[in-house]
């Protein structure tokens, strides 16, 4: 019988990544906020964007930043979902137990793939 | 595997271990998650700390004292069974940890039955059915595959997990944690190609009894030395588990650094633990495992004697991370190489509780000691000591057929 090597590993590894995403972002859409949501929340920039422009915004928008993540796009704030947005921000998120930077990495996608669908 | 009758599309190599692997992927990211329900478990039914603590505690002891059972009804009764039978406690389990709020009755549920749940469906048995289906040669690979296949469930459910208490509450993560264990059914399927209920000792394995199988391999030296050694292991990784985050805290590095530090971890053990099956496929196995011990020692030295800084947290973290679970394939490779596969799953259980009671002094003593003394120093030097001493006692290690395992 011939059995499976690397290449087995690699397409495992990829295809679990693949899966992973997938619910990531199933999970990401049904955390997204409402625009009248307010409390803490997740709030994600353009990515790029820098820290200070951020924080201007998330000023701007009367809301507290709460964390500030390794990534400048990407804060824990507390405040208003629609203010937010209207000063700049992609997306509002329920500020979920796990790293904020790979779930704000997955929210940008999330924020992009709503807005060019217009979902 | 010898036959040349035409198997099911199910039985094929590739199937086989994509099971495998998948198995160990639900098994080990499922228990990795449980960690996140403590606060909202805790509020939900106004606990103190305490109630869930216990609750995971008598779970990990449970998991290590049901390992060895396991790996006897494995090598009973076959692989496949036991994953379905584990796989059917472990979800009833965590559904009772998601419907009680008797404290009692969670630690009966997510204590006792989750802990049995997880040693009978761990990917240690998957190992053992793994090591008796693919050759020799690709044996070693095949438990680096199936560690590493672990470690990358630990890796994607905790955040999947964390998402989805977020995203929904925590009693429905849980029903879907419950059912996502109930996978293990399906995917353990195709290990039923290996089934030792119904087939006579292999022509190159043991004839003994198991429990002559047992009092032999106690008898042995060496295997003794790899007990001992995964002692160690459960020590240093579980000490490291625990109370790193608060001595990162100590150094003024921050709860998402140090959180994103114990997700270096996990990542690195997936490619770590690969790697470790490859090496000891390609020879001797008690060398790469003294190395290993070894490394970390080094590594731990030169984490607690430089400054901490952020930088040097990940690249401990990431270092710690490719050593972590990476004993795992040869340790399980070791005994295949010194008692045969037979009786593989029941001497690497007996093994494995070595590896959960070293867990147990870990946590434990890291707590205490830190209590009584101020500090964590005195457990980061115990640790490397330990690691020196891992290091050395595999190297006497005799890597051929035990004598009395030897095929008649």
């Amino acid at each position: 019988m011939a059995w499976p090597g690397h290449r087995f590993a690699i397409a495992l590894l990829a295809s679990v990544l693949l899966l992973w995403l997938a619910a990531m972002f199933i999970i990401m859409r049904q955390a997204a906020l409402q625009a009248d949501a307010t409390g803490v929340m997740l709030v994600v920039f353009e990515p790029g964007t820098e820290e200070d422009k951020a924080f201007a915004a998330i000023t701007r928008a009367n809301a507290k930043p709460i964390r500030k993540t390794a990534f400048g796009f990407i804060w824990v704030v507390e405040g208003n979902a629609g203010m937010l947005q209207a000063e700049g921000a992609l997306g509002s998120y329920r500020d979920l137990p796990i790293s904020p930077e790979i779930a704000g990495c997955v929210a940008v996608v999330d924020a992009k793939v709503v807005t060019a669908f217009g979902l | 595997m010898t036959t040349t009758k035409a198997l099911p599309w199910y039985f094929a190599p590739m199937i086989v271990l994509l099971s495998g692997c998948c198995v160990a992927m639900v098994n080990y990211g499922v228990r990795a998650s449980f960690g996140l329900f403590t606060l909202p478990i805790s509020e939900a039914h106004q606990w103190p700390r305490e109630i869930y603590s216990f609750g995971i505690a008598v779970q990990n002891l449970m998991w290590g004292v049901a390992t060895p059972v396991a790996g006897m009804l494995a090598d009973r009764y076959g692989a496949a069974r036991v994953l379905m039978a584990g796989a059917v406690i472990y979800s009833i389990g965590i559904l009772s940890m998601a419907l009680t709020s008797n404290p009692l009755m969670f630690h009966f549920g997510g204590g006792v039955l989750v802990g049995i749940g997880i040693a009978l469906s761990s990917f240690n048995i998957v190992m053992a059915a793994l090591g008796r289906i693919v050759p020799p040669e690709k044996r070693s690979w095949a438990f680096g595959i199936a560690t590493a296949s672990g470690s990358l469930g630990q890796f994607i459910f905790a955040p999947l997990a964390g998402a989805m208490l977020g995203a929904y509450d925590w009693q429905i993560t849980l029903y879907v944690l419950a059912g996502l264990s109930l996978l293990i059914i399906i995917f353990a399927a195709p290990l039923m190609v290996q089934n030792t209920s119904s087939s006579a000792a292999a022509k190159d394995e043991t004839k003994l009894s198991m429990w002559a199988a047992i009092g032999q391999a106690f008898a042995y030296k060496s295997y003794w030395l790899l007990t001992l050694g995964f002692f160690v292991c459960g020590f240093q990784v579980m000490f490291i588990t625990v109370h790193l985050p608060p001595y990162l805290a100590e150094f003024g590095i921050s709860k998402e650094l140090a959180a994103i530090a114990i997700g270096l971890i996990g990542l690195f053990n997936a490619f770590g633990s690969y790697m470790a099956g490859v090496i000891g496929g390609r020879g001797v196995k008690r060398i790469p495992l003294s190395l290993i011990y070894l490394l970390r020692s080094l590594a731990i030295a030169a984490f607690i004697l430089l400054p901490i800084t952020p930088l040097t947290t990940l690249i401990f973290t990431a270092t710690m991370g490719a050593l972590w679970l990476s004993t795992v394939p040869l340790t399980m490779g070791l005994i295949t190489v010194m008692f045969g596969t037979r009786y593989m799953a029941t001497l690497y259980g007996f093994v494995f509780l070595s590896h959960q009671i070293g867990s147990f002094f870990g946590i434990w003593l890291g707590g205490r000691l830190f209590d009584q003394l101020g500090s964590y120093d005195l457990l980061w030097w115990v640790c490397i000591g330990l690691g020196v001493f891992a290091a050395l006692i595999h190297l006497p290690i005799r890597e051929s057929r035990a004598p009395s395992f030897a095929a008649a």
